[in-house]
């Protein structure tokens, strides 16, 4: 064997083992890194399966490919070297370094007699080298991960995903929608209402808007606080409206207005509604004056509605003495109205032609004296005259005429009594005369600005209505009061001795759920003894105090003014200002009224 | 030409294996003391012998020089023992005739002149003495009165030593110590051994051995020896090695750290690699293998390993030291020891 012949064997003999090595080192190193690259998928896998993200799941399987790839790189840096190869060889083959000798060794092997020796050595151990012996190993205890990691994978790419966790809804988060509301449709009516000033106008305006906005929206649905929280802001603007009349810098006007009614007897009750900025209950009571018999208390109230007009208007509160010159116009068409029915009244009562239903008609507005009781009259008399004979008109317009001449049963205008008599005469002058009796009847006579608070507090009753409605729908699991225990909310708040029954309403209706209404059926037939007088044995005993409430103060802040400053030193914003400095605070007396209030409250 | 070269490997090989054979004729068990020896004359370098009185050390380097067929000296070592006594000296001449051609000196040369020279009990002599032998192991030439003398070739020498610790010698100066190629113990011989050496040594005197080698063929072997191929993995295995006998570098393992003062130097990792060529050459291989390196490491280390007092107080010997190192110090790369008992788990 020559030395060439040996070199030329040992190289490609080499060569093919240090593939075989190298080849097996990278399939190792790849299912490592494979292995580990599916044990780190598993995590995210097991993440996304329990945050519901399934659509991820597959694609962890990538990070097991990232992974053997990560493994060939490694390898691939790694890679052992010839001497590397060799030495492994020689360990494996126990050729004492031979290989590694032939390998390293520079020089051609014809030049060197030594290592012609070692590579015919290392050709021999190659050539008789045992595969199994040689080779390394390929699998570690580590791969056992890459089929349980892959089996987890696909368990988890497979197994369902876990139902989405309850999440308790915040109270007021559950979204309610109406299609209609009826309540809001009433606040939305304030665009038509009658508004004392354009400033007035635009604020009815704007809260019309916002009631028929929140009815678009509750149509489409939205959050039912955010519902609520809107009602409740339509709320406070419509009550902040209806204490508008003379507020602020025409408080002065308003309070003289209230002192001025309060001077006479009659007007006292209408002053304190007037302070309670309650025109409604102010116009009742005017209503009550007008249609009042007495004709002293009747003049009496219509100057001191004059006087009180001209003090709001020197203090300084056109709009309160507008007001009561409306006020005071309604009194006097009540006024009149009133005496025309008495007077027909008394002439057809004369005439024997009153029917019953019209003398208790006339007995009510006596002793009422409200413009309801006054149209009833009307109407009754309306279809009494309705009744007459020729005979029975012709002697009514003949009493008629001889009121007249009296000047009448009342203050009337004789003149009208003359046209009511002449107007008898003919059947076409009866049923005129039933006709503005009618129009009596179904006339409206209250005030502007009482129009105007009615239609406000519709507007407020509206509201509440509409909070009603939401409140109705919008209930959510665990909002309510829990699973009803079949009485309901029957039972009468204060407990009664009765003889008979229970007091509570146990009802037999099947609770639910939140705000259920109770349709109890249970007995009610208790009864409460009769109350002794003299067995009385409580009484208020307060020492009464007749003069007027005690004087107070309140301060407030007010919006600063052009060239005003804090306080006296002029050093800080309005807010900081205290009572009694320049332009800072606003003193004013408590209310009247709220006085009073105090003071009836205690009265016994 | 490499089938040639292999037929000398194999005559040089058997010709190791015809010596071993002739010294144990005489010298019973002792085989690898008997193989260190051989590897240092294959090497050739020196040898010191270290061991107790009795153990066959100077009936070993006899024998050696009896199947040598090379010219024995000894030079028995004692405290008053001269330089001139080693090396030799000038005397006057007293032939007339001589004189009147104008030599009144001629040389006198010592026992340092052999071939094979038994330098016996050579720590009992004083340090100046000793290193009388420092030119002649080194450059295989001496100095007399000035003249230079060659040795003739192969010029090998033999020390046999007492344990220092033994009352009355003195410890080799280092700079000697480094001169020897390889420092061979003798250990106490076994049971088997010692009977053996009772049978031969009380009946007759046993016959010489035989003269199997001659002077041209150690210097053959001698010659072959340093073609002798070491892969450059092998040569930074002995490089790494002798390294790891410093304390001061990272590398050292913790017992030399603390009971080493100097390490091996160069001439520690030349002799590392000569002796594992000796190995491999008289094993009839062309390479050195890790094996060769770590056979050789004690013999070739030990001597060179200069302990600290910490490390001589614990009683810490060199031997301990050097299988610290081959410990320590990994034969090959990383990766491929990392694989091996892998492999071996495997195999197993």
């Amino acid at each position: 064997m020559s030395i060439v012949s040996g070199e030329a064997r040992f190289q490609p003999l080499f060569d093919r083992w240090a593939a075989s090595v190298r080849r097996r080192l990278l399939a190792r190193r790849v299912l490592t890194g494979l292995a580990v690259g599916l044990a780190l998928a598993v995590a995210p896998a097991i993440v996304a399966w329990r945050t519901r993200h399934g659509a991820l799941r597959p694609v962890c399987v990538s990070l097991g490919i990232l992974g053997a790839a990560a493994g060939a790189l490694v390898a691939r840096r790694k890679r052992w070297s010839d001497v590397d190869v060799a030495l492994w060889l020689d360990d494996r083959l126990e050729t004492e370094e031979a290989i590694t000798t032939a390998v390293a060794l520079p020089g051609a092997a014809e030049e060197d007699d030594f290592r012609a020796v070692v590579v015919t050595t290392a050709t021999s151990a190659l050539t008789k080298a045992d595969a199994t012996r040689v080779r390394p190993t390929v699998l570690r205890p580590l791969h056992a991960l890459a089929p349980i990691a892959a089996a987890a994978l696909v368990v988890l790419a497979r197994a369902p995903l876990p139902p989405a966790p309850v999440v308790a809804q915040a109270p007021g988060e559950a979204r309610v929608q109406l299609a209609q509301v009826e309540g809001l449709k009433r606040v939305a009516k304030l665009a038509e209402a009658r508004a004392r000033d354009p400033q007035q106008r635009e604020r009815l305006d704007q809260i019309a808007r916002d009631a028929e906005k929140l009815r678009a929206d509750l149509e489409k649905g939205m959050e039912k606080r955010e519902a609520l929280d809107r009602i409740a802001k339509l709320r406070d603007a419509i009550a902040a409206e209806r204490l508008t009349l003379g507020e602020g810098e025409k408080r002065a006007g308003l309070e003289a207005a209230i002192s001025k009614l309060q001077q006479s007897e009659t007007t006292k009750d209408a002053a304190k509604a007037l302070g309670d900025h309650d025109l409604e209950k102010m116009d009742a009571e005017m209503e009550r004056i007008a249609n009042a018999r007495e004709q002293r208390d009747r003049e009496e109230a219509k100057r001191t509605l004059e006087d009180a007009a001209a003090a709001a208007k020197a203090a300084g509160a056109p709009d309160v003495a507008k007001a009561l010159e409306d006020e005071k116009k309604s009194f006097e068409e009540r006024e009149r109205r009133a005496e025309a029915l008495r007077d027909l009244e008394k002439a057809m009562e004369d005439a024997g032609v009153a029917s019953n239903e019209q003398k208790s008609e006339a007995e009510t507005l006596d002793r009422k004296g409200t413009d309801e009781a006054a149209k009833k009259l009307a109407d009754a008399m309306g279809k009494a005259l309705e009744k007459l004979t020729p005979e029975q008109r012709k002697k009514l317009a003949e009493k008629l005429a001889k009121q007249a001449k009296k000047g009448g049963a009342t203050q009337s205008d004789p003149q009208d009594l003359k046209d009511m008599a002449k107007d008898l005469s003919t059947p076409e002058g009866q049923k005129k005369l039933e006709d503005e009796l009618k129009d009596m009847a179904d006339a409206d006579d209250e005030s502007a600005e009482a129009q105007g608070e009615g239609q406000l507090g519709d507007a407020e009753q509206g509201a509440d209505g509409a909070e009603g409605d939401i409140n109705g729908q919008g209930q959510q699991p665990g909002e309510g009061q829990g699973p009803g225990s079949g009485k309901g909310h029957g039972e009468m708040p204060i407990p009664l001795p009765g003889n008979g029954g229970s007091n509570d309403a146990s009802g037999d209706g099947n609770g639910s759920a939140g705000h259920h209404h109770d349709t109890g059926t249970g007995p009610h037939n208790g009864h409460t003894n009769q109350v002794d007088a003299d067995s009385l044995r409580s009484r208020a005993r307060g020492p009464i105090s007749h003069a007027p409430g005690m004087p107070g103060s309140t301060s407030g802040w007010t919006p600063g003014k052009n060239g005003g400053t804090a306080n006296v030193q002029g050093t800080g914003g309005l807010t900081a200002a205290a009572p009694g400095e320049i332009d800072g605070v606003d003193h004013s007396d408590v209310p009247k009224e709220y006085r009073e209030q105090v003071r009836q409250y205690f009265q016994p | 030409m490499s089938n040639d070269f292999e037929l000398r490997l194999q005559q040089a090989k058997g010709a190791v294996v015809r010596l071993r054979e002739a010294i144990a004729t005489v010298i019973v068990g002792q085989t690898d003391v008997v193989d260190q020896v051989m590897w240092g004359l294959a090497a050739g370098g020196h040898v010191l012998l270290e061991g107790a009185p009795g153990l066959g050390k100077t009936l070993l380097v006899r024998t050696l020089a009896q199947c040598l067929d090379l010219r024995f000296s000894r030079i028995q070592f004692t405290p008053d023992l001269m330089p001139s006594d080693v090396v030799g000296t000038n005397v006057l001449v007293m032939d007339a005739a001589q004189r009147a051609a104008g030599s009144m000196f001629q040389v006198q040369k010592g026992p340092i002149f052999g071939q094979v020279v038994l330098a016996d009990e050579i720590n009992r002599a004083t340090p100046k003495t000793q290193s009388a032998l420092l030119e002649a192991m080194a450059e295989h030439a001496v100095t007399i009165a000035g003249q230079r003398h060659v040795l003739e070739e192969p010029f090998f020498v033999l020390a046999t030593e007492n344990p220092i610790e033994m009352e009355g010698t003195y410890p080799l100066p280092e700079a000697q110590l480094d001169r020897f190629l390889l420092k061979v113990v003798v250990p106490n011989p076994s049971e088997d051994d010692l009977c053996e050496v009772l049978v031969r040594t009380t009946g007759r005197a046993p016959a010489a051995p035989p003269r199997v080698i001659d002077r041209e063929a150690v210097l053959a072997l001698r010659d072959m020896c340093r073609d002798v191929a070491v892969a450059e993995p092998v040569l930074r295995y002995a490089a790494r090695l002798v390294r790891a006998s410093d304390p001061t570098v990272s590398e050292a393992p913790e017992l030399v750290k603390r009971a080493v003062r100097y390490g091996a130097g160069v001439r520690g990792a030349q002799s590392l690699v000569l002796a594992g060529k000796a190995v491999a050459l008289c094993e009839g291989r062309a390479n050195v293998s890790f094996d060769d390196l770590r056979r050789v490491a004690k013999p070739a280390l030990r001597h060179r390993l200069i302990r600290s007092f910490e490390g001589e107080a614990d009683g810490t010997t060199t031997d301990s030291l050097v299988d610290a190192l081959l410990a320590a110090v990994p034969t090959r790369p990383a990766a491929v020891e990392a694989e091996r008992p892998r492999a071996e788990a495997r195999r197993a």
